[in-house]
C-alpha cells in the first residue's frame, strides 16, 4: 500500500460522498496503490451509514467508528492506527480542501521531503472569525517555535508514515504536529493548495482557538528545549531567585547592622520567599530529571537521524 | 474441567464494612442469577483479615463448581479489590454484588437484560429509604459531581452493577475509588444506564459519617475532577491558575511601587509587599507544576490509553478480478 489518506468526520452527512468522489476522480488521475480511511468521530447525524454504504461499495475504502466524540486529534490518531500506507494524507472531511492536490504533494515526498503542508492561498472565510485568529495562530507558531510555517491551520498535508508514529498525539497536538515533526529535524516544504467555501453544516472551530495554541505551544517549546538544559530550565529561574534571594539577605543584614529599631519583617520575609522559590525549583529540576529517566519516550530517540553512510 | 462462562459475579467482603449473613445472600443470588439463564461464576474476594467469612465460603464453595474465592493479605480498597477479583474471573460479562443487602436480589436478571446496547448498567436505589439526612448527603454529592465533571449519575454508591469484560480491560482501578468506576467508563465513551431497582428494605441507614471520611470524599473528589478534566493536558489547569495569580500579585507590586515612589509611602513596614511577593511565588510555582506535569503527559503518551474504537468496516472484495488499485 502506497497511501492512506485519512479523513476525520464529525456530523458530515452530506459532505462524504462528494469528498469520496472527489478523492476517487483526484486518484484515478495517480498511479498510487490507496485506501481511504474515514474516521467517525461518533457524530450525532447518518454519517456512519453514509460512510459504510461507501465501504460496502468500495474495498479500499475502511470506517473507523469511535466510540465517543472525542475530538479531531484523535480521530486522526485512530485513524493513523488503522493505517498501512507508507504515506499519509490527512483532510478535513467538509470539502474545503480539494484532493486534487495529494499528486502534487505526493511529488514533493517522493523528491525527498518527509512532510508537506498545504497552504491555502486563497481562503474562503469569513474574515474577522476565521482568517485572523488564523494569522494570530501562524504568527506564533513561526515566533516560538522559529519553523517557517505559513499555514497551520490548513488540514491537508502529507506525511511519511514513519515520521507521524514516532510522536504521541495527545490534546490538540493535531495541529502541531509536521511542527513537532519540523523541530526534530525532519524536512519540510508547503505547496499552494485551493480551498473551497464550506458548502454543507457549520464549521466548528472559532476564536478559542488562539488560547489553546499559545498553551500547547509553550509546553511543546519547553518539552521540547528544555530536556538538555540544566534541571530542564528550571535551573535559570533557580539561579536569579537565589541570587535575588542573597542580595535581600545581604541588604537586610546590612539594614539591622546600621539602623537598629527599622522594621525588619517585610525584609525578612521577602528574602525568604524567594529562597524557598530558588530551592523549590532545584527540587522540581531533579523531579523532571526522574520523570524523565523513568518515561519510556525519549526526545533525543526522535530526532531524526540520517545515516550518511553504513 | 474449564468451562466457558458467560456471565461473572464478584461479590466482595471488605474488612472495613458491614455484611450480611452469608449463606442465605448468597442462596438468593444463585437462585437470581439461574433465572438469567448464563452460565455463570461467582468471585469472592476477601479484602482483608476476616477467617469466619472465609471459613463459610469455602464451605458453600465445596458443593459448587463455579465459585473461586481470592483472599488479599490484608487491606486493600474496594477498587483493589475488584481489579483483583476481575484478573481472576472468565465470564464474558462482570457483574458485581454487595456483600449486603442493598438491592433486592430479584433485581438482577432485569439488570442484565438491560445491557443489551449499553456497556454498564448501575442499579439506583429508587425509591430510596434511607434517612432524610442520608438523601440529603448522597444528593449533594452527586450534585458537586454534576457540577464539576459534568455529568448525572444518582447512585454512585451503588455497588449493583453489571458491565462487559471490556470496560474493566480499559480502566485501571485502584485504592478505594469503586464508585467512581461509572464515571471513568463514561469519560472514556462506554455507554452507562442507570436504571431504577428496589432497595432492599434492611439496607437503611441514618447516620453522619465521621469528619474524616467527608474530608476524604472531598479530596478524591478534587483529584477525580482534575484527572477527569486535564489528565492531557496539566499546564491548562497549573499554567493558567499560575498565571493569574502571578498576575494578581504583580499588580500589586507594581501598584506599591508607585505608591514609593511618586508618594513616599516607605514599604518596609507594610505587610502587604509579602502578599505580593507571595503571590508572584506560589504563581511560578503553579505554572513550573504543570510543566512537570506536562513533562510526564508527554513521556507517557504512547501508553495513555484514552479512547475506543467501537469498529472498523472494511469489506473486502470476494474476487480478486476486480482489483482496481496496483
Amino acid at each position: 500500500m502506497d497511501l492512506s489518506i485519512v479523513i476525520p468526520f464529525y456530523n458530515e452527512e452530506d459532505s462524504i460522498r462528494p469528498l469520496y468522489d472527489a478523492v476517487t476522480d483526484a486518484m484515478s488521475k495517480l498511479d498510487y496503490s490507496y485506501e481511504l480511511i474515514l474516521v467517525d468521530d461518533s457524530s450525532k447525524d447518518n454519517t456512519l451509514k453514509n460512510a459504510v454504504d461507501l465501504a460496502k461499495e468500495d474495498e479500499r475504502v475502511k470506517v473507523v467508528k469511535l466510540k465517543k466524540n472525542y475530538g479531531q486529534t484523535t480521530g486522526l490518531h485512530a485513524g493513523f492506527q488503522n493505517a498501512i500506507g507508507k504515506y499519509i494524507v490527512t483532510m478535513d472531511g467538509d470539502l474545503q480542501n480539494d484532493p486534487s492536490d495529494i499528486g502534487d504533494m505526493m511529488e514533493k515526498l517522493h523528491e525527498g521531503n518527509d512532510i508537506c503542508l498545504g497552504w491555502r492561498v486563497q481562503r474562503q472565510d469569513g474574515a474577522f472569525t476565521r482568517l485572523l485568529p488564523s494569522k494570530i495562530a501562524n504568527w506564533l507558531v513561526r515566533n516560538v517555535t522559529g519553523i517557517p510555517v505559513k499555514d497551520n491551520g490548513c488540514a491537508i498535508r502529507s506525511y511519511k508514515a514513519e515520521t507521524i508514529n514516532k510522536f504521541p498525539m495527545y490534546s490538540e497536538m493535531h495541529r502541531l504536529l509536521p511542527v513537532i515533526n519540523a523541530l526534530t529535524g525532519a524536512s519540510f516544504t508547503q505547496i499552494p493548495v485551493k480551498h473551497h467555501a464550506r458548502q454543507f453544516g457549520e464549521s466548528k472551530y472559532g476564536l478559542s482557538r488562539i488560547y489553546k495554541v499559545i498553551i500547547d505551544l509553550i509546553s511543546l517549546k519547553t518539552v521540547f528545549s528544555s530536556f538538555n538544559k540544566p534541571l530542564f530550565g528550571f535551573g535559570t529561574i533557580a539561579v536569579i531567585s537565589g541570587i535575588l534571594f542573597l542580595l535581600t539577605s545581604i541588604g537586610t543584614s546590612f539594614v539591622w547592622w546600621n539602623n537598629p529599631g527599622y522594621p525588619l519583617v517585610v525584609l525578612l520575609g521577602t528574602s525568604a520567599l524567594l529562597g524557598i522559590l530558588s530551592f523549590t525549583l532545584v527540587f522540581l529540576g531533579i523531579l523532571c530529571h526522574l520523570i524523565y529517566k523513568s518515561g519510556n519516550l525519549k526526545i533525543e530517540k526522535m530526532y531524526k537521524l540520517k545515516t550518511i553512510r553504513k | 474441567m474449564s468451562k466457558v462462562y458467560d456471565l461473572s459475579a464478584i461479590v466482595i467482603y471488605y474488612q472495613k464494612y458491614e455484611y450480611d449473613e452469608i449463606k442465605p445472600l448468597i442462596e438468593s443470588y444463585k437462585t437470581n442469577l439461574d433465572k438469567t439463564n448464563l452460565n455463570y461464576e461467582i468471585v469472592f474476594v476477601i479484602d482483608g483479615n476476616m477467617p469466619e467469612v472465609l471459613e463459610e465460603i469455602k464451605s458453600i464453595a465445596q458443593n459448587n463448581d463455579n465459585i473461586k474465592i481470592i483472599k488479599l493479605g490484608r487491606w486493600f480498597g474496594d477498587a483493589t479489590s475488584l481489579q483483583a477479583g476481575f484478573e481472576a474471573t472468565e465470564g464474558k460479562l462482570i457483574i458485581t454484588l454487595p456483600s449486603f443487602q442493598q438491592v433486592e436480589a430479584d433485581e438482577i436478571p432485569k439488570l442484565v437484560e438491560n445491557l443489551e446496547g449499553n456497556d454498564m448498567v448501575i442499579g439506583w436505589r429508587w425509591p430510596r429509604i434511607d434517612g432524610f439526612l442520608n438523601n440529603l448527603q448522597s444528593k449533594f454529592f452527586n450534585y458537586l459531581i454534576k457540577a464539576f465533571i459534568g455529568t448525572k449519575f444518582h447512585d454512585l454508591k451503588s455497588n449493583f452493577r453489571v458491565f462487559k469484560r471490556e470496560v474493566l480491560d480499559n480502566i485501571y482501578m485502584y485504592g478505594d475509588q469503586d464508585r467512581f468506576l461509572p464515571l471513568w467508563a463514561w469519560r472514556l465513551g462506554y455507554k452507562v444506564k442507570e436504571i431504577k431497582v428496589k432497595q432492599h428494605k434492611t439496607d437503611f441507614r441514618q447516620k453522619l459519617y465521621p469528619v474524616k471520611s467527608y474530608v476524604t470524599r472531598g479530596l478524591e473528589l478534587i483529584s477525580l475532577f482534575f484527572l477527569i478534566k486535564f489528565t492531557k493536558k496539566p499546564i491548562r489547569f497549573f499554567g493558567s491558575s499560575g498565571l493569574i495569580i502571578f498576575t494578581l500579585g504583580s499588580m500589586i507590586g507594581l501598584f506599591l511601587f508607585i505608591q514609593r515612589i511618586f508618594w513616599d509611602i516607605p514599604l518596609a513596614d507594610r505587610p502587604i509587599v509579602l502578599v505580593s511577593i507571595l503571590l508572584i511565588v506560589f504563581g511560578i510555582l503553579s505554572f513550573a507544576i504543570g510543566l512537570v506535569g506536562e513533562l510526564i503527559i508527554f513521556t507517557h503518551a504512547k501508553d495513555i490509553k484514552d479512547y475506543i474504537i467501537e469498529d472498523v468496516y472494511q469489506y473486502p472484495k470476494k474476487d480478486d478480478s476486480n482489483k482496481k488499485a496496483s
